[in-house]
């Protein structure tokens, strides 16, 4: 496998983990929305909302900078 | 900065720990295939729940919940072992950690996959796992559950996989096969000063970060007990008592896990008798906490006299659980405090002796506080009876195979122990240790006491 074809996977694997977090978002907001439908106690639902999708999306966050930073920090051959 | 790039040859000093995936002996074969073996017929007997239904198990009204929801709370416990410990290690800068975490952060992400599964199979219909996403109630403890338990499992695996990256490139430089996958996974990793400052920026959050996620998630666990008014469950301190239920369970798996590689994998140059008595010192520190917290827990319901609470109390104390819970305090505190206060001679020995006998104990402790308290209702009916069929005994069977086989797997593709950091460690250590020493220390000068200036 060449050095180019790794480099794609490397990046379709970091956008499957962004894909992911977006999905919970998605996730997250359609029992956002089912609580205020049926007033299900929205605001306990918003409160566990803003507490859980933030650390999804940091942690998306870590493992790109993360991807990046070792991409930048290559010794130019 | 340390110097990683030398892979290969005789100035690699590391090569122990590349063994185990250099070179496949016969035998690993033999635990696979029998670990397999365990597993296939944990798969079989859950298609046999699944086709026949919740009637193959032991559980029936009252008792609804078995093995499953103990082995639950159970495996998710043993998973602060991992992450917590090790970022705990890591913020408070122990140098002896560093031949410990990687073992610790593996055993959290086995574990966590193995626990947050047992619900759904406690479901009977796995099918109607997907209800969760189309109308469950975010304001449910149960849902709470499966929220904290999936960030804590994206940031463990996570937290195992950044510090990997360099070692992982030091198997893709030494040609290790399959190559392309640690070309893959090595993410372009040269051990340049710039990645190493992003590695190390990146470990540094993520370790912090990961110390409350881990705390939520067993808090949370505890709230689908806590937050119903059984007797036996409805107490404040159930959130604290699981967190260190878990911690003490935690470490007590990693030793165990330590000390059968070091003995599988010939570690004993890294696996020192200083890590054992000191994680030994750990173990015992939580064998009183839990007792503290346990006794805690009981006296405040004898105290209150209240008859249903008194009904499940005597249940455990002197009834049909009575066994299991003098076993347990036997496990958890009486063996831990007599073999581990004092050890100065057979450390590993007693080590392994007081974390087999937590980890049975805090198996039992699961079980003490699931089954009694749905044994004995409020209504007028008999007490109930929980006997544990042989598709939970397979299925409980199952999961300590899968978290075994994984543990093999893992050691046959990636070094239990970070390479990286054991030449970091070399190289620094003493360095740093010695500076902030100076840091920590007053001098004596002319009599009067002073810290020295930084």
């Amino acid at each position: 496998m060449n050095g180019k074809t790794i480099f794609g996977l490397q990046v379709a694997s970091l956008v499957l983990i962004w894909v992911l977090v977006i999905l919970i978002g998605i996730w997250v907001v359609n029992l956002l929305r089912l609580s205020y439908e049926l007033p299900d106690v929205p605001s306990a639902t918003f409160g566990i909302s803003i507490i859980a999708v933030p650390v999804f999306v940091t942690i998306a966050g870590i493992l790109t900078y993360v991807f990046i930073g070792l991409q930048k920090g290559k010794e130019k051959e | 900065m340390f110097d990683a790039t030398v892979t290969s040859g005789a100035e690699f000093k590391d090569a122990a720990l590349l063994r185990p995936i250099e070179e496949t002996s016969r035998n690993f074969y033999y635990v696979v295939a029998g670990l397999s073996l365990v597993v296939l017929i944990a798969a079989v007997m859950f298609v046999r729940q699944v086709w026949f239904g919740l009637g193959v198990t032991g559980m029936n009204q009252p008792v609804t919940w078995g093995f499953y929801i103990v082995n639950f709370v159970f495996f998710i416990g043993i998973s602060h072992a991992g992450t917590l410990i090790s970022a705990i290690l890591r913020l408070s800068k122990a140098e002896w950690r560093r031949p410990i975490t990687r073992m610790a952060e593996v055993i959290t992400a086995i574990v966590l996959a193995i626990g947050g599964l047992h619900p759904i199979i406690d479901l009977g219909r796995p099918d109607r796992v997907l209800n969760v996403f189309t109308s469950g109630r975010l304001q449910s403890p149960l849902l709470w559950d499966v929220v904290s338990i999936s960030a804590y499992f994206t940031a463990s695996t996570v937290y195992l996989y950044v510090p990997l990256i360099p070692d992982i490139a030091i198997l893709r430089d030494r040609g290790t096969k399959p190559e392309w996958l640690y070309a893959f996974l090595s993410w372009g990793w040269q051990g340049t000063p710039h990645q190493h400052k992003v590695l190390e920026r990146a470990i540094n959050i993520l370790m912090v970060m990961v110390i409350p996620i881990a705390i939520s998630v067993h808090t949370v666990i505890s709230y689908i007990f806590s937050m119903t008014l059984q007797p036996g469950w409805h107490s404040t301190i159930f959130g604290p008592y699981f967190v260190v239920g878990a911690i003490f369970s935690g470490i007590a798996a990693l030793l165990i896990v330590m000390i059968v590689f070091r003995r599988l994998f010939h570690f004993e140059a890294y696996l020192k008798e200083i890590h054992f008595a000191y994680l030994g010192n750990l173990l015992l520190v939580m064998s009183l906490l839990w007792f503290y917290f346990t006794f805690s827990e009981y006296l405040t319901g004898f105290f209150g006299h209240e008859p249903f609470e008194m009904k499940v109390f005597w249940y455990k104390f002197t009834g049909p659980y009575a066994p299991y819970f003098w076993v347990m305090v036997s496990c958890n505190f009486l063996i831990p405090l007599s073999l581990l206060t004092f050890k100065k001679r057979n450390i590993i020995p007693k080590v392994l002796t007081a974390s087999i006998a937590v980890v049975i104990g805090m198996w039992l402790e699961r079980l003490i506080i699931v089954v009694p308290t749905l044994a004995n209702t409020h209504l007028p009916s008999p007490v109930g009876i929980y006997i544990p069929s042989l598709v939970e005994w397979s299925l409980f069977l199952g999961g300590v195979a899968a978290f075994a086989l994984g543990f093999a797997f893992f050691s046959k593709f990636f070094p239990l122990i970070s390479i990286w950091e054991i030449q970091e460690g070399r190289e620094r250590s003493v360095a740093d240790v010695t500076e902030r020493l100076q840091q920590y220390l007053p001098t004596e000068s002319g009599g009067n006491v002073e810290v020295l200036s930084v």
